[in-house]
């Protein structure tokens, strides 16, 4: 009889047997200064705002707003194919032992995650709110909710209607955000009561929707993003062959490339622009801009806040240079008449246009400061347009892959 | 070697090692308003024959010229002057049906009017235009291999690479192709097709050839093919199966 639970092991390290190799160029690449730099800097913050803690700090809304996507974020990886629609089916009443360990590690790994971040919170916290509730409590009661969150997520997962799919998703954050707000808001008895009773409502309403036994599109669909997710990081830094692009419809951005010029040298400008506009790569642009914006808007005027914009520039660069590796191995760009040296160019044009209009964009916060800053302001500017052409330099003297092969 | 061949492919041997070819010697024409089957077994060499033309795999040996023009001598005339249809579909999971064939008509540098006019039609056509602004990725295969075959008629090259059109499609579409490709072949295009439903592509080819193991056993109209099997007035289908068995 197949052993179902070594089979999803080897599947496991035949995954991160690929990712692995990668690791070194990551760590090649400088990713291990920058993030001990940025330990260090935030660290350095931390330690600062810890001691002096600014009054009428909103240190719930801190502790909410961290925490509800910790504790409501579950995923787990199944490592599932496609072909096992046809080779694992027949075993499907026994998938049980197949899933377990996913389940375990998609909930352990995430434990650890919630630990590490409510011990650096617990010190702001703990100082910050008028009436803190007990460490213990506040933790095991956050690996409470987190296990319940896994528990309502596996049986989304498995819920038959998309509609039901949806709306549970949508109640597991209600229920998570609805809790942790009565933790922090109420007192810590009549908050357990409140979130006991909650939680008994919520699993109970998770029997209601029919569902199937293993859910195997949606599952091999879901491990599809999971394993894009994690090549998606790998490609900020390496070039990794063959890698999944997670796709968006996102309508309200389809008139975006209608107004390329109609040639064959902007032919891969107008496949680069959709493929961008509904890629991952957008939302996470989108988010960072967004984060970045309001950062420095909080700090505008200030050395800080000049140093905050050029990094989100920078970051958002990074993002971009992404754009040079879509579709390095596509078959229809062999066979179309598209000229050959118009991709490279276009891609670099495209990513530093849009790097620029980002950069415009997460400036205009700093307006705010132009009466009393206004050096610091326009020299910010300049300063944020001078690394998106030096972006635009570097990525132009990147030589594309199939090019440097020739 | 015939100037006026729109594909002209003299003496090609390759494949994947150089010590081991799938293809021997392979040398056949298609000329311009031609429709021409290239008919074999499994493995017997068709996809390997269009992965060449297509540029894909270099020959060992031979030469392959569309419209005169080898690939190296000039490859955007090259790649411009065809268009391909695969077996599977290839589609960009993040286009709409409409993106595809804009994406297209963009490097073949048709005119935005031509393709305008020419997209409604193949919609219409293909009974894809409630679909049209749909991403690939919600579509049925059976639609993809639609928008493949979309894409290349939005085209309009000279010549049509086409590889088992039929596999997807429902009988309506398949009558659809069918026309649309003798539609086209009228207006003066060639199309170079593989299929193994010989008795659908019987009454559309002008020729077939042959191939077997990676050699042209055969070649001509149908009743030259029956000719050379020696068994004249027999459908494509017997002609295939004498042809064939017993060469192994």
């Amino acid at each position: 009889m197949m052993d179902l639970s070594e089979l999803r092991l080897k599947r496991r390290s035949r995954f991160w047997g690929e990712v692995l190799p990668y690791l070194g160029y990551v760590i090649q690449s400088g990713v291990a200064v920058l993030t001990l730099f940025l330990i260090i800097a935030f660290s350095a913050w931390y330690t600062s705002l810890v001691q002096h803690i600014p009054a009428g700090l909103p240190i719930r809304w801190i502790m909410l707003i961290l925490f509800v996507p910790l504790t409501v974020n579950s995923s787990f990886r199944t490592y599932m194919q496609s072909a096992d629609t046809v080779f694992l089916l027949p075993q499907e009443s026994r998938m049980n032992q197949y899933f377990r360990a996913s389940w375990t590690s998609g909930v352990i790994y995430k434990m650890i995650g919630v630990t590490l971040v409510f011990m650096v919170s617990w010190l702001l916290y703990f100082r910050a709110d008028v009436d803190p509730k007990p460490f213990w409590l506040f933790l095991i009661l956050l690996y409470a909710l987190k296990i319940v969150a896994s528990i309502g997520s596996w049986k989304e997962q498995q819920m038959v209607s998309k509609r039901a799919y949806s709306s549970y998703r949508l109640l597991r954050y209600a229920v998570i955000a609805l809790a942790l707000a009565a933790w922090l808001w109420q007192p810590a008895g009549k908050s357990l009561i409140f979130i006991a009773l909650l939680v008994a409502a919520y699993m109970a309403s998770l029997k209601i929707p029919s569902r199937h036994l293993v859910a195997w599109e949606r599952l091999i669909a879901l491990e599809k993003i999971h394993s894009g997710r994690v090549m998606l990081v790998l490609g900020w830094f390496v070039d990794v062959p063959g890698r999944q692009q997670r796709v968006y419809q996102r309508k309200w951005l389809s008139w975006a490339g209608n107004n390329i010029p109609w040639k064959p040298q902007a032919a891969y400008r107008y496949l680069l622009t959709k493929s961008f506009i509904r890629s991952d790569i957008l939302g996470i642009v989108l988010r960072a801009a967004v984060l970045g914006a309001l950062l420095v808007w909080w700090t505008r005027g200030t050395m800080l806040g000049s140093g905050i914009y050029l990094f989100f520039i920078f970051l958002i660069g990074v993002q971009m240079s992404s754009l040079l590796r879509y579709h390095s191995e596509s078959f229809w760009l062999t066979v179309y008449p598209v000229p050959a040296e118009s991709r490279h160019t276009n891609a670099v044009l495209l990513a530093f246009q849009i790097q620029l209009m980002f950069a415009l964009l997460m400036w205009l916060p700093m307006l705010g400061a132009l009466k009393s800053q206004m050096s610091t302001v326009f020299g910010t500017l300049v300063v944020g347009v001078v690394v998106c052409a030096l972006f635009r330099f570097f990525l132009s003297r990147k030589v594309p892959k199939d090019e440097d092969d020739e | 070697m015939n100037d006026t061949s729109v594909l002209d492919i003299q003496g090609l041997s390759g494949g994947y090692s150089l010590n081991r070819p799938v293809l021997h010697d392979i040398s056949l024409q298609v000329q311009p308003g031609e429709m021409v089957g290239l008919i074999g077994l499994n493995g017997a060499g068709k996809s390997t024959t269009m992965k060449h033309i297509l540029g894909l795999m270099n020959p060992q040996k031979g030469d392959i010229r569309v419209k005169g023009k080898k690939r190296e001598e000039d490859s955007a005339a090259y790649h411009g002057a065809l268009a391909f249809v695969p077996e599977s579909p290839l589609l960009y999971e993040e286009m709409t049906v409409r993106e595809h064939l804009e994406f297209t008509a963009r490097a073949y540098d048709v005119s935005q009017k031509d393709y305008e006019e020419r997209a409604k039609k193949l919609a219409q056509i293909f009974r894809m235009e409630d679909k049209i602004d749909t991403l690939s990725t919600h579509l049925s295969k059976g639609m993809r291999q639609k928008v493949m075959i979309m894409c290349a008629f939005v085209a309009r090259p000279s010549l049509y690479i086409i590889d088992e059109p039929f596999l997807g499609l429902d009988p309506l579409g398949i009558r659809s192709l069918l026309d649309f490709m003798v539609e086209l072949k009228q207006g003066g295009s060639s199309i170079l097709l593989s299929s193994h439903i010989l008795s659908t592509i019987e009454n559309y080819c002008d020729r077939f050839i042959v191939l077997h193991q990676g050699k042209v056993i055969a070649q001509g109209s149908l009743q030259e093919i029956a000719q050379q099997a020696g068994q004249p007035g027999v459908p494509l289908e017997q002609l295939f199966y004498s042809l064939v068995q017993g060469r192994d």
